[in-house]
């Protein structure tokens, strides 16, 4: 009973404080009102939803909390594909040619939050969108297929995301 | 002033791809024939010259408060662009689109099946 | 000189939103429908964020972000509405 109570008030205490940033990047004013609004908002709205946002068998804190250095080469390198990948699209829309597939492969990682960033990703760099995500397997429409087998398909698309999300997620 | 003038340019190299990749999305929505393969090339002009339209405003703001605002706002641009391509894509795979193939692959495929 | 760079992004943003409204109006099946909103949405994101930092008034970037982040919850309403119709249809 006791880790159990520790863990839904650590639970609750990161959703609050999420919430609470997310509130402050808004308004952006440290008036008294604003503080005391927010605060109330964030303790009401995360004693009702803490267990949906971070459910009770994530239990790792490095599920969902990321580290930071990391983080900030993983958005350089994000912007890096996506510039990458709109260049080749660019070729593409001029020229017209492209072999778009649906393929199917599955991933490594763990958490929920980390897959859904995965997700993202892949569907941010154009040339690639995200169809499903269902557990650890992903369907995705593929612009520039060159092989259908599972696993190479993978490799091909989420190839250096995947390795970096795992640095900064697990 | 210097200062100024060398922003105006950098600003007006990254606005012109911004159009590049504006106009070549524009043009890819009406090139391809399903769903997929539009949201595709349409994804060129929905995220990436979104995105570089707001870098080079960045370069541009006249004061820290507003560049904070599109700092932020590019940070929120990054989760919400990808949720509404997907939330298209996976409505035109839950009403059972077809995927477009084009003809280059239907022939070696069809030369396959052949002998 | 800024201020014509301005200018002429919001012309161009809104000669690509005239561009998405044909594919819109033309759109055989729903869904291309929906891949013209999408890019209208993002369309419509970057001219209010370049009609905000050329007024440098802060009060449009706010509209701009929670443009943003509740635009798509228009596509998530008009899918599911289309879905529900399609299976409608499909059991009648």
């Amino acid at each position: 009973m006791r880790p159990e109570g520790k863990w839904r008030l650590i639970r609750f205490s990161i959703t609050a404080l999420a919430m609470f940033a997310v509130w402050m990047l808004f308004v952006w004013s440290l008036d008294l009102f604003s503080l005391a609004a927010g605060a109330l908002g964030a303790l009401g709205i995360a004693s009702l939803t803490y267990d949906v946002f971070i459910a009770r068998h994530q239990a790792n804190l490095r599920f969902f909390l990321p580290r930071p250095v990391h983080l900030a080469i993983y958005l350089c390198l994000l912007f890096l594909l996506i510039y990458q990948a709109s260049f080749r699209m660019l070729a593409a829309v001029v020229t017209g040619r492209a072999s778009p597939r649906i393929v199917h492969f599955k991933t490594r990682l763990r958490s929920d939050f980390a897959r859904m960033v995965l997700a993202n990703s892949i569907t941010l760099t154009p040339g690639t969108v995200t169809l499903d995500l269902n557990d650890d397997h992903l369907t995705v429409h593929w612009f520039f297929c060159s092989t259908t087998h599972s696993t190479a398909a993978g490799n091909e698309v989420k190839g250096r995301l995947e390795a970096y999300v795992r640095k900064v997620w697990l | 002033m210097t200062a100024m003038m060398i922003r105006e340019v950098l600003a007006a190299c990254i606005f012109a791809a911004a159009v590049l990749f504006g106009t070549a999305g524009v043009i890819g929505l009406f090139r391809f024939p399903d769903p997929y393969s539009r949201l595709q090339a349409s994804a060129l002009c929905g995220t990436t010259a979104v995105l570089t339209t707001c870098v080079g405003a960045l370069l541009l703001a006249p004061s820290w408060a507003v560049a904070s605002r599109v700092i932020v706002i590019i940070i929120f641009f990054l989760f919400s662009a990808p949720t509404g391509s997907h939330i298209v894509a996976r409505f035109a795979w839950n009403a059972g689109t077809p995927v477009w193939r084009p003809d280059r692959l239907r022939t070696l495929k069809g030369r396959r099946k052949a002998p | 000189m800024s201020g014509m760079l301005f200018t002429s992004m919001q012309w161009f943003m809104v000669f690509c939103a005239v561009v998405c409204t044909v594919r819109l109006v033309l759109g055989p099946t729903a869904a291309d429908r929906l891949v013209a909103l999408n890019v209208m949405s993002g369309i419509v994101l970057a001219f209010l964020v370049l009609r905000g930092v050329q007024q440098g008034r802060h009060i449009y970037l706010d509209v701009a972000l929670v443009y943003d982040i509740f635009g798509f919850l228009g596509f998530l309403a008009i899918a599911r509405f289309l879905k529900d119709r399609l299976e409608h249809e499909e059991e009648s």
